[in-house]
C-alpha cells in the first residue's frame, strides 16, 4: 500500500453498513437519545436566544427578564450598536479577522511540526522538553504581562498585531502542541514505516502520511484558536491601544462602563453579530471532524 | 516486518544481540532523528527561548522581590513566602479552586465523553447536535454571560422560578457565600464544548474495523466500549484531563465577570487566578502575586506530574 | 544546539529582567519644561462608555485645532481594563502623557513617581478656576498631581414614581432627619408588600464611608495618609446598614449581595426595586437615563440636630494627570489647562464627567442642561455651599480600599462577622496595604 492511497478521505456514512436485521431494534433507544439531546440542547441553547432577545428589547428591560419573550420589539440597537463607535463596526471584525487568521495559521504550522517531533522524533532530552513545554502554560498570564510588554514594546510591536501573532507562530500554544502529539501517537507506526519504505524522508512522511491523517486535530487546533483568540480580551486590551485597531472584543467593551451610562442593548446586538463569524466556522470547521483514519478505508 | 520495523523492534526490546551493522543503522536514524527534530522544533525553541522563558523567569525573579509596578523591584529573600503562611484569603482562596478543580473537572469531562460517544453513533441531525452543544463555549467568557448568570440563579432567577413549581423555595445561588461557587462549578460544566469536540475528533480516529471484528466475534456494545473505545481514546482522555486540570487551576474570567472582580460573596469564589490579579493589579504587589503565580505553577506542576505518573496504569498508546 | 539554546535563554531572560524594572528611569525635571519646536505628539488616555470616547475626541479636535503643531493620540478602555492596561504601561515606562485619574489611584501613582508635579508648570497650566478645597483634593504631598475635572456630593437619590405609586408622601429632602428618612423607607417596604424596598444602604463604599464618619465628626484617613477611623464609626456604620436589612427597609443579604458590584443599569435603583439608595450624586444622571420611565430626586444626606455641620464635600469624579515620563511635559501641561479652561471643552463634555468643578464651566453648561443635570447641578450647588474642609485623599497603598469595604461588609451581611470585628479587621487590613506601600 502506498502513503497516497492512505491520504485520501473518502466519507462514508455508518448506519447503511449496518445490517437491516437490527435497525428496528435500535430504534427506541435512538428516541430516546433524541429526547435526551433535545432537552439538553434547549438548555445549551437558551442563553443564546437569550442574548438574541435582548438584543431586540429596549434597554431598561433586559435587566428584568429572564424569559424569552419580547413586549416591545426593538430592532434599532442593530444599526445603532454597529455606528455607535468612531468606526462602524465592520472594521473591528475586520481586525479581529486579522489576528484571527494569523494565530490559526501560526498554530497549525508551528504546532504540528512540534508535535510530530515530540511524537515521532528520538532525541536527546525529550522528556525535559516536553516538560518544559507543559510549565510554560501553568504560569498565569496576570504576572507574565508586564514582562512580555516590556520586551515588546523593546521590539517596537506594541500597537501592532505581531504580540498576537508571532507567539502562535512560535508554537508557544503548548496545548496545541499536546493535542497533536495525542492524536500523532494515535496513528499506526505502521503508516509512516510504510512510507519509509519508498524512501521518505521525515519531511514527506510529516507533510503526506501524518498531516492528512490528523485532520480532525487540526480542524480542533482552527475551531479552537479562531474561538479563544476572536474571544480573547486581555492580550488584546493590553498590546493594542490605538482605538482604530482595537478587536472585536476590546470594542465591544466600549459599549460598556461600570462607572457612567452603558448601552447593553447595543452590547448585546454586536455581541450576537460578532459570534456570527465564530458559528460560521464552527459549523464549517466540524466537517473535517469527521474526516479522520477512521474513514479512510483503513490499511 | 520491513526493516525499519525490525530495527524499531530491536531498539525497544534492549540492547543485547546487535550486530555491529544493526548498531550502526541504530545510530544512524538517531542521528537522522536528532537532524530533523531540530528543524521541527525549530520554531517552539524560538518561541520558548525568544518569548516564553524570558518573562517566566524575570516574573520568578520578582517572586522574591518587593515590586509595586511603579519603582524599582526589591529583592526580600524569601519576604514574599513568609507573607503566604500567615495569609488567610490565600488560604480561602486554596480552598475554593482546589474544590472547584476537583468537581468539576471529572464532571466536566464525563458529561463531554458521553454527549461525545452519544454523538458519534451516526445518529440524524448529528451536527446540529454538535453545534447547539458546542454553542454555550461560544459564549462562555462573554459579559453578557455575567448578566445571564444572575437572572438565571439570582433570588428571583430561572432555577428558583422552576423550583417554586414544586414548592422550594429556592437560595439566592449566585449571592450566598454557600452556592455561589456551586454555579460557577455549573457554568464551567456547561461549557463542555471544548472537551466533547476533542473527544469527537478522538473518536474519528479509532480504526472502524475493530468494531467491525468485534461484532463479528459477538461483542455486545458494552464490551466494545470498554474494550476497544475506552482504551484507543485514553490518549484523548489523558489530553482532557491534564489540560482541564492545568485549565480550572488557572480559572479566572468566569469568576471576574459574574462576581464582578471581587472573588465574592465573603471570598467564596476567590480562584488563585483571581487573588493572585487583586494582589498584582489593585494592590500595587507584583512581587507578591508573581510569588503566588509560582506557587500556583507548583501546585498544577505536581497535578499534572502525577497526573503523567498514573497515566501508565491506564494510558494505552499504539506506538 | 543545547548550550547555544541556554545561552540564549539566559540572554533573553537578562532582557526581560533588565527592562521589566527600565519603567523606573530618572524622570526630567518638569521645571526644565518647555515647548518643544516643531511637530509634538501627545498620548492621552481614559476610560468610559462610548459617548465618552465620542466627547473626548470631539474635544481633542478642538484641541488640535487652536494648536496645529501638537497632534493627541487617543487610547481609552473601559473602567476594568482601564486601571490593567494603565498599570502595565505604566511599569514598562510607557504610560501615556496625559491620563484621566481617579481619586482611589491618584496617591498610589504619584507617590511613586509615576505623575507630573503640575504645580512645576505653572506657565502652561492653570487651574484657579477651580476653588481651593476641589482643588485640594488633586494634591498630594502638598503638590498638584492631578486637576479635578468634575465633582459630586454623595447624595441620596429618590424614586419619587415609586414613593408616588405606594402612595408615600415624600419627605422634605431638607430638613430631613434619619428618623424620617429611615420611616420613609419602611413605609415604602410595608405598602408595596415587600416587592419594593425602601432603600439600598450604604456600607461597600468610602464615599458613603466617609460622609458617615463626618456625620460623626471623624475621617477615614489623616494628613498622613494613616487609617485613624474609630472603629466604632466603621462598626455603626454597618450596624446601620444591618439595621435596615433586618426591620426590612432594605433588600435582604443574599439580594444585596446578587447586586454588589453590578454596573450601574442592573442596580436596584435603576431596575426599581429600592425607593432611595445613597449614591455619588454623579451617577444622577446616568440613572436618570438608565431608567426613563422614573421620576427621581437627589437630595442631601438626612442629618440629626447633633449632626455636625459641613459633613458633605465635593467629591472630584475624577482628574487629568500627566506621567512624570512625559517628554513633552509642556505640551501636556497646556492640554490639561485646555481641557479645564475652554468653555468648548463644557460643551463637548457636558455632564458625562460630572458636574463641572469650576463655575466658569458650569455657567457655559447651564443653558443646555436637561432635567437631570439640572437637578444635578443644584445638588452639587447646594453641596458647595455646605461641604466643609475636604479630607485626606486615598493615601498611597490603600487603594483596595472599596474591596476591602465590600469584602468585610458582606461578611458582616452574612453574619460571619460581627460589625465591631469586622471594623477592626479592616482598619488592620487597610493600615497595614499603607504600611507595607509606605
Amino acid at each position: 500500500m502506498t502513503t497516497e492511497t492512505l491520504a485520501t478521505t473518502e466519507p462514508t456514512t455508518r448506519p447503511g453498513k449496518r445490517p437491516l436485521v437490527i435497525k428496528h431494534r435500535r430504534r427506541r433507544p435512538r428516541v430516546l437519545a433524541h429526547v435526551g439531546l433535545i432537552l439538553v440542547a434547549v438548555v445549551m441553547l437558551y442563553p443564546l436566544l437569550w442574548m438574541v432577545t435582548s438584543s431586540l428589547r429596549p434597554n431598561d428591560e433586559i435587566f428584568t427578564s429572564p424569559g424569552l419573550l419580547i413586549d416591545t420589539f426593538d430592532l434599532s440597537h442593530y444599526p445603532d450598536g454597529w455606528n455607535a463607535l468612531s468606526k462602524p463596526f465592520g472594521s473591528y471584525l475586520l481586525n479581529s479577522a486579522l489576528v484571527v487568521l494569523g494565530s490559526v495559521v501560526g498554530n497549525l504550522v508551528s504546532c504540528s511540526m512540534a508535535a510530530y517531533a515530540f511524537a515521532r522524533l528520538q532525541f536527546r532530552a525529550k522528556t525535559v522538553a516536553f516538560a518544559a513545554m507543559l510549565l510554560t502554560i501553568m504560569l498565569p498570564v496576570h504576572v507574565l504581562i508586564i514582562p512580555q510588554y516590556v520586551m515588546f514594546a523593546q521590539l517596537g510591536w506594541i500597537n501592532t498585531y505581531l504580540p498576537l501573532i508571532v507567539p502562535k507562530l512560535l508554537a508557544t500554544d503548548a496545548f496545541f502542541v499536546f493535542l497533536m502529539v495525542q492524536f500523532v501517537r494515535g496513528i499506526p507506526r505502521e503508516l509512516d514505516e510504510a512510507a519509509r519504505i519508498d524512501g521518505a524522508g521525515h519531511a514527506r512522511i510529516f507533510l503526506q502520511v501524518i498531516l492528512p491523517l490528523m485532520v480532525p486535530a487540526l480542524a480542533t487546533t482552527t475551531i479552537f484558536t479562531f474561538i479563544w483568540t476572536w474571544n480573547d480580551f486581555f492580550s488584546q486590551l493590553i498590546f493594542v491601544t490605538d482605538p482604530d485597531l482595537y478587536t472585536v472584543p476590546v470594542a465591544l467593551r466600549q459599549f460598556i462602563d461600570a462607572q457612567s451610562q452603558s448601552d447593553f442593548g447595543a452590547l448585546f446586538a454586536m455581541s450576537v453579530v460578532s459570534l456570527i463569524p465564530v458559528f460560521l466556522v464552527f459549523l464549517f470547521g466540524q466537517r473535517f471532524l469527521l474526516r479522520g483514519i477512521a474513514t479512510t478505508g483503513g490499511k | 516486518m520491513s526493516a525499519i520495523g525490525e530495527l524499531r523492534t530491536l531498539r525497544r526490546d534492549g540492547r543485547g544481540g546487535l550486530t555491529a551493522d544493526q548498531k550502526q543503522a541504530l545510530a544512524k536514524e538517531r542521528r537522522r532523528d536528532s537532524k530533523a527534530a531540530a528543524v521541527f522544533l525549530a520554531p517552539w525553541l524560538l518561541g520558548l527561548v525568544g518569548i516564553t522563558i524570558g518573562p517566566m523567569i524575570a516574573s520568578l525573579y520578582l517572586a522574591f522581590t518587593d515590586y509595586n509596578l511603579l519603582q524599582d523591584p526589591n529583592f526580600t529573600g524569601l519576604e514574599n513566602i513568609q507573607r503566604m503562611l500567615g495569609d488567610e484569603r490565600l488560604g480561602r482562596s486554596l480552598v475554593a479552586t482546589l474544590t472547584y478543580v476537583v468537581v468539576s473537572v471529572p464532571i466536566q469531562l464525563a458529561v463531554a465523553l458521553g454527549l461525545a460517544l452519544l454523538l458519534d453513533r451516526g445518529i440524524r441531525g448529528l451536527a446540529l447536535y454538535r453545534s447547539v452543544l458546542y454553542l454555550p463555549s461560544l459564549l462562555g467568557a462573554s459579559v453578557a454571560i455575567a448578566v445571564l448568570w444572575r437572572l438565571v440563579f439570582g433570588g428571583e432567577g430561572l432555577v428558583n422560578a422552576f423550583l417554586g413549581l414544586f414548592g422550594i423555595q429556592g437560595p439566592a445561588w449566585v449571592a450566598e457565600p454557600d452556592t455561589a461557587l456551586g454555579t460557577l462549578i455549573v457554568l464551567h460544566v456547561w461549557t463542555f464544548g471544548a472537551p466533547m469536540v476533542i473527544f469527537l475528533a478522538g473518536l474519528r480516529q479509532i480504526p472502524r474495523q475493530y468494531y467491525d471484528a468485534a461484532s463479528t466475534d459477538g461483542a455486545n456494545k458494552w464490551q466494545q466500549l470498554r474494550k476497544i473505545t475506552l482504551p484507543l481514546l485514553s490518549p484523548i482522555i489523558f489530553f482532557n484531563l491534564v489540560l482541564g486540570l492545568i485549565g480550572s487551576f488557572q480559572s479566572f474570567t468566569q469568576a471576574f465577570i459574574v462576581s464582578n472582580g471581587s472573588g465574592g460573596p465573603a471570598d467564596s469564589t476567590l480562584f488563585f487566578s483571581l487573588y493572585l490579579y487583586q494582589e498584582g493589579f489593585a494592590g500595587f504587589r507584583m512581587g507578591y502575586a508573581s510569588a503566588l503565580a509560582w506557587l500556583l505553577l507548583i501546585i498544577i506542576g505536581a497535578f499534572t506530574a502525577l497526573n503523567f505518573w498514573a497515566s501508565k496504569y491506564w494510558v494505552f498508546y499504539d506506538d | 544546539m543545547e548550550r547555544r539554546a541556554r545561552r540564549a535563554a539566559l540572554a533573553g531572560s537578562a532582557l526581560a529582567l533588565s527592562v521589566s524594572v527600565a519603567g523606573c528611569g530618572i524622570a526630567p525635571d518638569p521645571a526644565d519644561a518647555e515647548l518643544s519646536e516643531g511637530e509634538v505628539t501627545l498620548t492621552m488616555t481614559w476610560w468610559g462608555a462610548d459617548a465618552r470616547h465620542q466627547s473626548t475626541l470631539d474635544a481633542i479636535k478642538l484641541f488640535e485645532e487652536k494648536y496645529p503643531r501638537i497632534t493627541v493620540e487617543p487610547t481609552y478602555a473601559d473602567w476594568g481594563g482601564y486601571w490593567d492596561r494603565l498599570a502595565t504601561t505604566a511599569a514598562a515606562g510607557d504610560m501615556p502623557d496625559v491620563v484621566q485619574f481617579d481619586q482611589l489611584y491618584l496617591s498610589s501613582y504619584a507617590g511613586r513617581g509615576a505623575l507630573l508635579d503640575l504645580d512645576a508648570v505653572p506657565e502652561f497650566l492653570d487651574a484657579s478656576s477651580l476653588p481651593d478645597n476641589v482643588l485640594a483634593s488633586g494634591e498630594v504631598d502638598g503638590s498638584l498631581y492631578a486637576v479635578p475635572i468634575g465633582v459630586a456630593g454623595n447624595g441620596v437619590v429618590l424614586n419619587t414614581s415609586l414613593f408616588e405609586k405606594y402612595d408615600v408622601p415624600v419627605p422634605d429632602t431638607d430638613t430631613w432627619t434619619w428618623a424620617e428618612f429611615d420611616a420613609a423607607a419602611q413605609a415604602i417596604t410595608e405598602a408595596s408588600g415587600g416587592k419594593v424596598r425602601g432603600l439600598s444602604p450604604f456600607g461597600a463604599d468610602s464615599f458613603s464611608l466617609e460622609v458617615f464618619a463626618r456625620q460623626h465628626g471623624d475621617q477615614i484617613f489623616d494628613a498622613e495618609g494613616d487609617v485613624t477611623i474609630d472603629p466604632a464609626t466603621v462598626a455603626a456604620y454597618w450596624q446601620r446598614e444591618l439595621d435596615w436589612i433586618e426591620s426590612g427597609a432594605a433588600p435582604d443579604a443574599a439580594a444585596l449581595s446578587e447586586k454588589a458590584g453590578v454596573p450601574l443599569d442592573q442596580g436596584d435603583t435603576v431596575v426599581g426595586n429600592t425607593a432611595m439608595a445613597f449614591i455619588a450624586a454623579g451617577q444622577f444622571t446616568a440613572i436618570a437615563a438608565a431608567a426613563p420611565d422614573f421620576e427621581y430626586e437627589v437630595a442631601d444626606w438626612p442629618a440629626d440636630p447633633d449632626t455636625p455641620e459641613g459633613f458633605q464635600y465635593p467629591k472630584p469624579s475624577m482628574y487629568w494627570a500627566a506621567s512624570s515620563q512625559s517628554e513633552h511635559p509642556a505640551e501636556a501641561a497646556l492640554l490639561i489647562d485646555f481641557l479645564v479652561n475652554d468653555p468648548q471643552v463644557a460643551r463637548a463634555f457636558g455632564t458625562d464627567r460630572g458636574i463641572p468643578a469650576s463655575e466658569a464651566f458650569q455657567e457655559a453648561l447651564e443653558p443646555t442642561l436637561d432635567e437631570p443635570a439640572r437637578k444635578l447641578l443644584d445638588f452639587t450647588k447646594l453641596v458647595g455651599e455646605r461641604s466643609g474642609d475636604a479630607p485626606p485623599i486615598t493615601p498611597n497603598g490603600a487603594s483596595e480600599i472599596e474591596t476591602m469595604l465590600s469584602r468585610y461588609n458582606q461578611q458582616v451581611q452574612f453574619g460571619k462577622l460581627s460589625p465591631q470585628e469586622a471594623a477592626a479587621a479592616f482598619i488592620e487590613e487597610l493600615q497595614a496595604a499603607v504600611d507595607a506601600a509606605g
